[in-house]
């Protein structure tokens, strides 16, 4: 069949394969089946062996920041659930602690615990997502299927909640707009009461699986001063030997009233890396469990506010809007206008499941930010990869590539 | 020599299915369509999930292949870049006839919420689409509907018309 | 006569402002409110000059001259134990007095503490690259030449990195309009099939409110459908869609309701 005709010229027109210092070069993406999304590497090659990588991003970038600067902060919310697509809640709240930092709002305890629910079982989702994802890309083809299948579990949850499996928007800038659904605690509890179950059946899989071990153990190993000198955070950082949790450190929402541990390791390879998402997991139940108690609490000493009372930024509850004429006209102002954030600038960081994830807003009392700059962890956990992979084998770069666990829509933005 | 009376047209009278050409083709084409692995943004991971646990894609005889020259229908699941777009095209190409494309989720079909410098306002300005999924992600059930759809159009149209190759231009 | 439009500006615009409104201001306090913040400053203005230091929000901003960057930093990095960049971009104030404004995110994790540092420079001026001291600098240095156009001097591999290297304009300035230029809405067409496709493919659709119902080319009534190109009147008739034909297809079995079992609790 004939070759249909256009203008591309084979990429590696400009490459010279066969170099006299018998170094081969070997492009890898950007569609490939484990890069995790859309990551281009190219790879020089002494043998089998890696001597250089260049990471290529760019891929996924849609201009998220060019876009906050042309809309209002609350139409804003959905596109950062496209960022760290596996766990969207998680980003919706980075923004919403962003702005309610700038203009200084007290968001009602019963929408914290909420909150904190949400966050909570999207970091087990996305803990989940990266088990699933790395295994099949080291070959073990049933962790995939068992852990998608708890997945499910936590999406049906979600969905209940605001509709969306994926892209939740289920955070609004001052609050949450809705209260959790009846069944919510039973279906959390239920769903909780199996986890530790399938973590361990996982675990019995993988722990002392020989292949496992051998694409695992001493392999991408991040030293402490690299993993400081290229900003890593999260899992990553914690791997590597520093007990730093943004939870713990510096808490936001109600962190500091829930007991849990920060796992960490000081070996900074892979395997480091693979046993702290499954102690997380462990860690994520045990706040999830206690903040069913504090939901519970709230019940019982009737918190009712979901959202803050702030008429200048935040419209009223529905039921005011409905009735009441002032609270129509603020809606209807905030709706069209925008809410003003004073002029001054914050910069917010929130631990994501992937690691330090950072909203710098910039206003200048507009509607629209002026500047927004996305601080998204996963951008500098492939930036590592051009010296965490020097020195490795091509085998490698798979579980090197799945342990950074790394997502395209938050390192592209 | 025995007498058999032989009646062709009732089942089990021999094993022997009378056909054409076209549908026995098209049932073999449409009931294993192979689909590549096209995930590039958020849909990418509702592909995923449609293959996983749950929904199972396999027991359409949708089965995932990471090349593009195994497999018969290209899923564009996400926001297709302007710096990706020259990809899409090359591995478009690269697939072998017959071949269709799902444009999957609202950024393939349209851009999406995505209005901005750096996205392609829809697949279809640089491959041609067989079937739209709307959604901004769109569930797996989409997916699997979506593919149904598609398996009937294979079973639509003459085995030998899409032969013909598909191109934009 | 049409309305006149700034040009150096073109990002979205308040459509309308109260002429009285005075917008408030994040509160700022004085830097010798805490006292990790006034000896690290303390130390940081022994050696350079601080053009203006505040607290705002828990963390403290200090300006410095651009040329100071990499002593700052190095400093800081080695002696006050900032040892993370978690981040530095740009702001774009061009329009205003022709300026970009520079900010980088130190993180202490000893001491928990951030501190934005800040300088100003000009257009077309060049900032000192903090590469060696911190490698991630390296990634952000060239998505802010990439999005900005601003160069990072002793760079190793100054080049774009989330645009595709042969793209024009950096989009994050504000006389970049969010949709594009003209080179950005032909790129994958002029790039793909060359400029004579332009007229076949046609311009990119962008407005996202466009709806017409007689248009069979683009668009599709669900239940309504039409072969693509057909003329449409209005009065088609319905056409059921169902996944499967009437007859049933060899081998595969038609999904019926009547025989199916509906699950209520997917997690049973």
């Amino acid at each position: 069949m004939a070759q249909i005709k256009n203008r591309l010229t084979p990429f590696f027109e400009n490459i010279t394969f066969d170099r006299e210092d018998n170094e081969l070069v070997l492009n890898f993406g950007p569609q490939h089946p484990s890069a995790h999304g859309q990551l281009r590497l190219m790879l020089h090659l002494q043998q089998e062996q890696i001597v250089k990588a260049h990471p290529d991003v760019g891929y996924l970038h849609r201009g998220m920041e060019k876009m906050a600067e042309n809309m209002i902060y609350n139409e804003f919310m959905p596109t950062t659930d496209r960022m760290d697509y596996i766990a969207s809640s998680s980003n919706n709240y980075g923004f919403a602690l962003a702005v309610e930092k700038l203009i200084g709002l007290e968001v009602p305890r019963r929408a914290k615990v909420i909150r904190m629910m949400l966050l909570e079982i999207n970091r087990l989702m996305s803990h989940l997502f990266w088990l699933a994802t790395t295994a099949l890309d080291i070959g073990a083809m049933t962790v995939f299927l068992f852990a998608f299948r708890e997945r499910e579990y936590l999406m049906d949850i979600i969905e209940g909640y605001c509709g969306a499996r994926l892209t939740h928007a289920a955070i609004r800038i001052g609050g949450v707009p809705l209260d959790i659904q009846d069944g919510f605690i039973h279906q959390l509890r239920s769903f909780l009461n199996k986890l530790p179950q399938n973590i361990k059946d996982y675990e019995d899989l993988l722990d002392t699986n020989r292949i496992w071990l051998m694409r695992m153990e001493e392999v991408g190993t991040i030293s402490k001063d690299m993993a400081l000198s290229w900003g890593c955070s999260g899992p990553m950082l914690r791997a590597s030997g520093f007990k730093w949790d943004i939870r713990k450190e510096e808490p936001y929402e109600l962190y500091d009233e829930v007991e849990f541990n920060v796992p960490w390791s000081d070996k900074g390879d892979n395997f480091a890396r693979y046993r702290i998402y499954m102690q997380e997991m462990r860690e994520s139940a045990k706040i999830l469990y206690q903040t069913i108690e504090m939901y519970e609490r709230c019940v019982k000493e009737g918190q009712t506010d979901l959202m803050a009372h702030s008429p200048k930024y935040i419209s009223a509850p529905k039921l005011d809007i409905m009735t009441q004429n002032y609270s129509l006209m603020q809606h209807f102002v905030l709706v069209t206008q925008g809410m003003r954030p004073p002029v001054g600038e914050v910069y917010v960081a929130t631990e994501s499941p992937k690691g330090e994830l950072g909203f710098y807003i910039n206003s200048q009392g507009g509607p629209y930010p002026y500047r927004l700059k996305l601080r998204a962890p996963s951008f500098w956990h492939t930036g590592i990869l051009t010296d965490l992979i020097p020195g490795h084998y091509i085998p490698d770069v798979v579980s090197i590539i799945g342990t950074t666990n790394i997502v395209f829509g938050e390192v592209d933005r | 020599m025995a007498q058999h009376k032989v009646n062709y047209t009732q089942d089990g009278g021999l094993p022997v299915a009378l056909t054409s050409i076209d549908k026995i083709v098209n049932w073999g084409r449409s009931n294993s369509l192979w689909a590549m692995t096209y995930g590039l943004a958020c849909c990418g991971i509702e592909m995923m999930a449609a293959g996983a646990s749950r929904y199972d894609f396999d027991r359409f005889g949708t089965i995932f292949r990471a090349s593009p020259r195994q497999s018969d229908v290209m899923i564009v699941a996400g926001t297709l870049t302007k710096k990706h777009s020259e990809f899409i095209k090359r591995l478009y190409d690269q697939m072998t006839e017959p071949k269709w494309v799902i444009s999957m989720g609202s950024c393939a079909n349209t851009g999406g919420m995505f209005n901005t410098y750096a996205t392609v306002q829809g697949v279809d300005r640089v491959i041609p689409v067989d079937l739209y999924l709307p959604g901004c992600a769109p569930r797996p059930e989409t997916l699997q509907y979506g593919v149904m759809l598609l398996q009937k159009k294979i079973r639509a149209n003459s085995a030998n018309k899409s032969q013909k190759p598909k191109r934009l231009m | 006569m049409r309305a006149y439009k700034a040009k150096d500006d073109v990002q979205a615009k308040a459509y309308y402002t109260d002429r009285f409104y005075v917008s408030p201001q994040v509160p700022k306090q004085e830097v010798d409110t805490d006292a990790v913040f006034s000896s690290d400053l303390a130390s940081i203005s022994a050696k350079f000059e601080v053009k203006e230091s505040f607290i705002q929000v828990g963390q403290m901003v200090v300006y410095i001259n651009a040329k100071d960057i990499y002593g700052v930093l190095e400093l800081m990095r080695d002696s006050l134990e900032y040892t993370q960049l978690s981040e530095m971009s740009a702001i774009d104030w061009l329009a205003k007095d022709n300026t970009f404004e520079i900010f980088y995110q130190m993180l202490s994790m000893n001491k928990r503490k951030r501190i934005r540092i800040k300088y100003f420079i000009d257009n077309g001026q060049a900032v000192d690259s903090v590469e060696k001291l911190f490698r991630c600098a390296d990634w952000s240095e060239r998505e802010m030449f990439d999005m900005f156009g601003i160069q990072a001097n002793n760079h190793p591999f100054m080049k774009r990195i989330l645009m595709p290297y042969d793209w024009q304009g950096h989009p994050l300035l504000k006389t970049y309009p969010l949709e594009g230029d003209e080179f950005a809405s032909w790129y994958e067409v002029d790039k793909i099939y060359g400029k004579e496709a332009r007229e076949t493919i046609g311009p990119e659709i962008r407005d996202t409110a466009r709806v017409d119902r007689y248009d069979s080319q683009r668009f599709a009534r669900l239940g309504f459908e039409v072969p693509k190109g057909t003329n449409i009147t209005g009065n088609e008739a319905k056409n059921e869609q169902n996944y499967q034909e009437d007859g049933g297809v060899f081998l595969v079995s038609k999904f019926d309701k009547k025989t199916s079992v509906i699950v209520d609790d997917p997690q049973r």
